[in-house]
């Protein structure tokens, strides 16, 4: 879709080295952020999060399920991702399935922490009803509706919200029934658990152009780089996952100096996102 | 189940099901119309709230999102542009009109992963292509291709309705030159009253649901679609009560696009045509190119 000239290419490069991009902003200086909650009331938890052009619908719904024998005393947790035409003509038909899937998979390995759960965003014990029959699944799904670059931070920062937003319904289980029949759920529709959604991480992706690396790319932006660096980073500072994506190959040295600056971006953005899930909840009520 | 209430003649969402006969006037209320940051809300006294909102895609040439009630959707308009495979290319002389319906995910009650491109999706956006191709002026536009995306956010029923209200705003935000607004509603018939634009619940209630398109200004019929039977009588009664629906929604339409300031003008200044265009406006504002000239 970006159809760029030669003198456009070279003003984006040169400006990035000058520490003043085609928008205005400095290289570690994300767009405008705009969150909202409840945008799908059929959902348990749905979030719009707009970062400049770029706008992510997500919405976390929770249906009752059965936990998997490996894991009996964990709940279960599915993120999709599906980049909507609407985004860019491109993605019509089956054009946006590698996109999506990639995504998917990026956020998987960010938010859920492997096959089996240990470093996930959400404490996965917390979703079970009755440990080895009963327990909550997830599914997070992120509709990418207008897209100008910079999709995983988006994304990952509109399941943040989400989660926040969500509500799992309160379970009764009638503990009369013998142990090996299914066990009788009553499933409230009145009271509702929070998610303790502190530890869920936020990505950060650093976009190398040229010699210099820049946060929160534009499609303009991202058609320059040679390669990115997604980090995905928590309240505490701890690195959560990592992908690297791009064609070229990168100094291991660059990669910490990346992951540091990530570090240092996610502190103020996280506790930015935070502002405006508190800002967005408050206009909710 | 009751769908209307034999006590009160309320709906299941509590809307009143009126009686419509030719002479009745529609809407039977003064519409109530909030105004705020150029959205307006209207509610008619049969239908669900409306929506409409343009611009919401930002790279998109033209975009809005419709809802009717619960019902939500955005249409996204790309071109016209260069036709871009050039084997789709049936006649040079008429731009090449497309279109894709897609459901989000999260859009219906129980959430399942659906095949793209399912039956369904296909036959949906082959009629919105058709509804909409009847109005776009398209031998002002040859060798081009435009794409309209229709995106469902939620579903509660008449989705392609409000698939095809979105679609012509998005076409009117994008400057593309159009004969006339489509607009489209849909009826049905339950316990024994037509009922105006159905929800979920009364359409998945096995009763006929009449979908129709009309050209606002030319009072054309160009969707109808209906399933399960109807006696003759009762669906000329229907299809007028859609009709009334479809007439409704347009007032709506020419309304949000004034307090937008789109009227097709703007294909005066759009970037892709270097053309001049001629024009004189008809009643309500709406151009209708008379003369075309141009170097091309």
């Amino acid at each position: 879709m970006v159809g760029l000239s030669e003198g456009e290419k070279h003003f984006i490069r040169g400006g990035i080295s000058q520490d003043i991009r085609t928008d205005g902003r400095r290289r570690l200086q994300f767009r405008a952020l705009s969150v909202e909650t409840g945008v799908i009331p059929q959902a348990n938890g749905s979030a719009r999060v707009r970062l400049g052009a770029t706008e992510i619908i997500a919405s976390v719904k929770a249906e009752l399920g059965k936990p998997s024998i490996l894991h009996p005393d964990k709940g279960k947790i599915s993120i999709f991702v599906d980049c909507s035409p609407t985004a860019e003509p491109t993605f019509e038909g089956r054009g946006s399935e590698e996109l999506s899937t990639e995504l998917s998979v990026a956020l998987q390995r960010c938010l859920l922490g492997g096959k089996s759960g240990a470093g996930a965003a959400i404490d996965l014990s917390s979703l079970i009803v009755v440990e080895g029959k009963v327990c909550w699944d997830l599914y997070i799904d992120g509709l990418v509706v207008s897209s100008d670059g910079n999709l995983l931070d988006a994304l990952a920062a509109a399941i943040k919200v989400a989660l926040s937003d969500t509500g799992i319904p309160k379970v009764n289980v009638s503990l009369s029934a013998a142990s090996d029949e299914e066990p009788e759920v009553d499933v409230s529709d009145e009271e509702f658990l929070q998610f303790d959604t502190s530890s869920v991480p936020v990505i950060v992706t650093l976009t190398k152009v040229g010699r210099r690396y820049i946060v929160d790319a534009t499609s303009e932006e991202e058609s320059q780089m040679s390669s990115a660096v997604s980090v995905s980073v928590n309240r505490n500072g701890q690195v959560c996952g990592l992908t690297k994506r791009g064609g070229a190959g990168l100094d291991p040295s660059v990669i910490f100096d990346m992951i540091s600056v990530a570090k240092h971006v996610s502190e103020q953005f996280i506790a930015h996102l935070d502002s405006k899930i508190s800002e967005a909840e408050a206009a909710a009520e | 189940m009751e769908f209307v209430d034999a006590l009160t003649g309320f709906r299941v969402d509590g809307r009143r099901p009126n009686e419509v006969t030719p002479t009745f006037p529609f809407p039977t209320a003064p519409p109530r119309v909030t105004q705020s940051h150029s959205v307006l809300l209207l509610d008619f006294a049969q239908m669900r709230q409306l929506k409409g909102e343009v611009g919401v895609v930002a790279r998109a040439d033209g975009s809005a999102l419709f809802e009717m009630g619960n019902t939500r959707v955005i249409a996204a308009v790309y071109g016209p542009r260069e036709v871009q495979n050039k084997g789709q290319q049936v006649n040079s002389k008429e731009a090449l009109v497309r279109c894709e319906y897609r459901m989000a995910e999260f859009s219906t009650g129980d959430r399942r992963r659906k095949p793209k491109g399912d039956r369904r999706s296909t036959e949906i956006s082959l009629v919105i292509r058709q509804t909409m191709e009847a109005s776009i002026l398209t031998h002002l536009m040859p060798r081009s291709q435009i794409d309209i995306f229709v995106q469902v956010l939620q579903a509660d029923g008449g989705t392609r309705s409000a698939c095809i209200n979105a679609a012509t705003l998005a076409l009117a935000d994008a400057g593309i030159p159009m004969r006339d607004i489509v607009t489209s509603c849909s009826a049905g018939y339950l316990c024994s009253t037509p009922l105006l634009d159905l929800n979920y619940v009364e359409d998945s209630a096995g009763g006929p649901d009449v979908t129709v398109g009309i050209l606002a200004k030319m009072d054309k019929v160009t969707l109808l679609q209906m399933d399960a039977k109807l006696p003759m009588d009762t669906f000329e009664n229907v299809m007028e009560l859609a009709i009334e629906g479809c007439k409704a929604i347009a007032t709506y339409i020419r309304e949000t696009r004034k307090i937008n300031g789109l009227n097709m003008l703007k294909i005066a200044s759009h970037k892709w045509i270097t053309h001049r265009v001629k024009g004189l406006l008809v009643e309500d504002e709406w151009l209708c190119p008379v003369q075309w000239t141009g170097n091309s």
